[in-house]
């Protein structure tokens, strides 16, 4: 049993830690979520360089190598920001899904243009918000003399703005779910952006969108269960990027109850104002240790599916209810889009939806546990 | 990252099977008493027997505290060895920690911190090899959480002090060997430094024991009528009875950690497969995986909680906070996990005399999710210790008690 981590992830965590307060001020990070224009082509770059995109992919396939567990560091420390742009959604689950479902070939033309930041590939994933799951597939697609043909609209796709191109699901004429690529410029691809308390989001419509047979991952567009097996690795490192953002909301929140005078006393004494400091730790630390548990199942190789769906439901969980406990203590600042809390808030219900929302989660859980009749 | 209590490195792979062998050994006869996983306060002789038996059984090997010096009870073994002992008794629903029905996980580390030379080697092995039970005896009734406004009184008189008060709501349903106890040395002197720690033979004349019948089981209330204790039993000195409460209070409010898993999910899931409705068993059905899926979650937080506090004790890491938070999500966890039991299982939740064994324990969990919020001080002072750890409103963090 060790549950520290080793000298290399501490020089990650600072690398990454670093990177935030360098990159990501928290001035500059509020004006982008206020303005809803996160995606930051720079910030990505040079997260690239640093080796950020495909960080667990071998080195042959222009990743780094790297460990869930390096990797999680790294994105705990990216959500403190929290640094928004692409990170996830292609340098880790995409990239996940191609390593997965890809022939030795493919894997070689995709990825490496993916881990320089060349390519920036976003999933697209469900169709209706409602569900997520492989009943939420229903863009179509049809077989043409040349190839195919792509119709739907998908909804909720994170980080859109940034994709050259989508990791499609679609529905074929036979009702299997497959995969494939959709170049983001191809006539009949529309991004339009989700307005409300969210960001980040779009809604992406395929309009008769023809692609090639080339197109589709694997050999024959692989199913839902390789995007599972993609899941259980990526959905910890989503979970590693909530927790450290809940960790930063905890921060200014205690940072702030040390500072803030009112009724002539600092609100650090109120047990109220406390309490409410207490549950937001209690939110985090759940989500904390049931992601790093659910990285050591992966890198111990045991079973670990329940420990990622675990992962995912507390750590949406854990930034959703930690970001409201929040508020609670910063009250009416907190509310005001130029602050950082704001940013925070839109991101917690955001991922909260995202792949799934923690009751789904859960459900998985208990499913992978004690397996239905 | 290791999360893994089991991952035994070369010296202790013979050891486990060792420890496997005698303890299935101890079970033959009493199987039905396995799962007794948490320190309880029911009024069963036989699983109070057995289970007192099981302990001095393993103190007298030195097990039950396998780092302490020999000379002390221990086998002076390492924290490998230590793992292996928890890891074996929580096959049967035991583990090292809060057991037995005495107190000796909390009061040994104590004694070694803060007794002398003499009181370790006169009192500790008894208690380390579990020959004696030991309550903890602090609540008075107008004390409540306030444990240092103590009205219970020990003046000095020559080499003895005279004891006078009394404490309540402390032990179980058996009588104790010795009485773990702050007293108040001084009614004028200052907050905190007016206070001493004795550790009372309970079998002085002037110490009269009563049940009290309480929602979380048989308790008592202790009275002091002019007891004369002689001061070779005032631990850590004069007027220092805070430090050695603060010591005291932060092993038994989360801070000593454990890594046993309860068991209690395991056989709400038994329960849900073994009991069929229209046919079908209630596993199946949504609303229960639902609930599951909460105490699962929650259970698991705790299990990693409890894990992460054992392992920054032993590897010397500080945790400030670990040990409030622990006690507070334990006790809020309790309570939800008390109605998720009935939402699972109907009334069968709240029947204690059904026939089969497990199912008490169902009524003991919801019974004690009320009963123990605030056992050794209340849920608002675990929160209001987590605040101050955290340093809210204060200019420094407050640090941890010594737990070692």
């Amino acid at each position: 049993m060790d549950l520290g981590l080793t000298e290399d992830q501490e020089m990650l965590k600072k690398v990454a830690a670093d990177f935030v307060k360098a990159e990501v001020p928290a001035h500059q990070m509020t004006q982008w979520y206020k303005n809803k224009q996160v995606f930051r082509p720079e910030i990505i770059k040079k997260a690239a360089d640093l080796g950020w995109l495909g960080m667990m992919l071998p080195e042959e396939c222009g990743g780094a190598g790297l460990a869930p567990m390096d990797c999680a560091v790294v994105f705990e420390q990216l959500g403190h920001g929290p640094v928004p742009g692409p990170l996830f959604t292609s340098g880790i689950l995409s990239a996940q899904m191609i390593f997965e479902a890809c022939t030795d070939a493919q894997r070689k033309e995709l990825l490496p243009a993916l881990c320089s930041g060349k390519s920036i590939v976003i999933p697209a994933i469900a169709d209706k918000s409602a569900y997520w799951g492989a009943e939420a597939v229903e863009t179509r697609l049809s077989k043409t003399p040349r190839g195919y043909m792509v119709n739907g609209t998908k909804r909720f796709v994170f980080d859109a703005d940034a994709a050259t191109s989508f990791l499609c699901a679609a529905r074929t004429e036979e009702g299997k779910v497959v995969f494939l690529l959709v170049d983001a410029k191809a006539p009949g691809v529309t991004i339009t952006q989700h307005i409300g308390f969210m960001i980040s989001m779009f809604e992406v419509r395929f309009n008769n969108v023809a692609v090639s047979t080339d197109n589709l991952l694997g050999s024959s567009g692989a199913n839902w269960a390789t995007l599972e097996n993609a899941l259980d690795k990526a959905l910890p490192i989503l979970s590693a990027y909530q927790v450290g953002a809940t960790q930063e909301v905890f921060d200014i929140t205690c940072e702030y109850t040390n500072s803030r005078v009112v009724f002539g006393q600092l609100i650090g004494r109120f047990q109220r104002v406390q309490d409410h400091c207490v549950d937001i730790s209690i939110c985090l630390d759940t989500a904390r240790w049931a992601t790093y548990e659910a990285i050591w199942r992966i890198e111990a190789g045991l079973e670990c599916r329940a420990g990622v769906h675990e992962a995912k439901a507390t750590a949406s969980d854990g930034y959703y209810h930690g970001t409201n406990y929040a508020h609670m203590v910063w009250a009416g600042p907190g509310t005001d889009y130029s602050h950082p809390m704001m940013a925070h808030s839109v991101l917690a219900h955001s991922l909260y939806q995202y792949l799934g929302t923690p009751g789904h989660h859960k459900r998985l859980m208990v499913d992978a546990l004690y397996p239905r009749a | 990252m290791d999360f893994n209590i089991s991952a035994d490195p070369p010296q202790v792979v013979e050891f486990r099977k060792e420890a496997a062998a005698w303890i299935a050994e101890q079970f033959k006869g009493h199987e039905h008493l396995r799962w007794s996983a948490s320190w309880s306060t029911r009024e069963d002789d036989d699983e109070y027997k057995f289970r007192r038996g099981l302990a001095e059984k393993l103190g007298a090997k030195g097990w039950l505290f396998p780092l302490m010096e020999k000379k002390y009870g221990g086998a002076e073994l390492t924290i490998d060895h230590q793992m292996v002992l928890e890891t074996e008794l929580f096959k049967y629903g035991l583990n090292l920690s809060h057991t037995f029905y005495t107190l000796a996980r909390i009061v040994a580390p104590v004694l070694v911190r803060w007794g002398t030379e003499e009181q370790k080697a006169e009192f500790l092995p008894a208690i380390t090899k579990a020959q004696i039970c030991v309550w903890q005896v602090l609540t008075e009734p107008h004390g409540g959480s306030d444990i240092a406004n103590c009205q219970t009184k020990a003046i000095r008189d020559g080499d003895d002090y005279i004891v006078n008060g009394q404490k309540v709501m402390v032990g179980h349903h058996l009588p104790p060997d010795y009485l773990w106890t702050l007293v108040c040395t001084n009614p004028q002197g200052k907050r905190h430094e007016n206070l001493a720690w004795l550790h009372i033979p309970a079998n002085l004349p002037g110490i009269t024991i009563q049940h009290m019948n309480l929602m979380m089981g048989i308790k008592n209330a202790v009275f002091f009528d002019n007891v004369r204790v002689p001061k070779k039993y005032l631990i850590g000195g004069e007027n220092n009875g805070w430090k050695v409460a603060s010591t005291h209070m932060e092993l038994e409010h989360g801070g000593d950690g454990r890594i046993a898993v309860d068991p209690l999910i395991e056989r709400v899931v038994e329960y849900c497969r073994n009991t069929h409705i229209d046919g079908k068993p209630i596993i199946e059905d949504p609303r229960v995986r639902d609930l599951v899926a909460e105490m699962t979650i929650e259970l698991n937080t705790l299990r990693r909680f409890n894990q992460l506090i054992y392992w920054c004790r032993f590897a010397k890491k500080p945790h400030p906070y670990g040990g409030p938070q622990q006690r507070y999500f334990q006790r809020m966890l309790r309570l939800r996990n008390g109605e998720r039991l009935q939402g699972i299982m109907g009334a069968d939740a709240l029947v204690q005399n059904l026939s089969v064994h497990e199912v008490i324990d169902f009524e003991y969990a919801v019974r004690t999710g009320p009963g123990q919020l605030h056992g050794g001080g209340t849920l608002d002072t675990d929160r209001l210790i987590f605040a101050r750890r955290l340093g809210l409103g204060r200019p420094t963090k407050e640090t941890a008690p010594e737990t070692h």
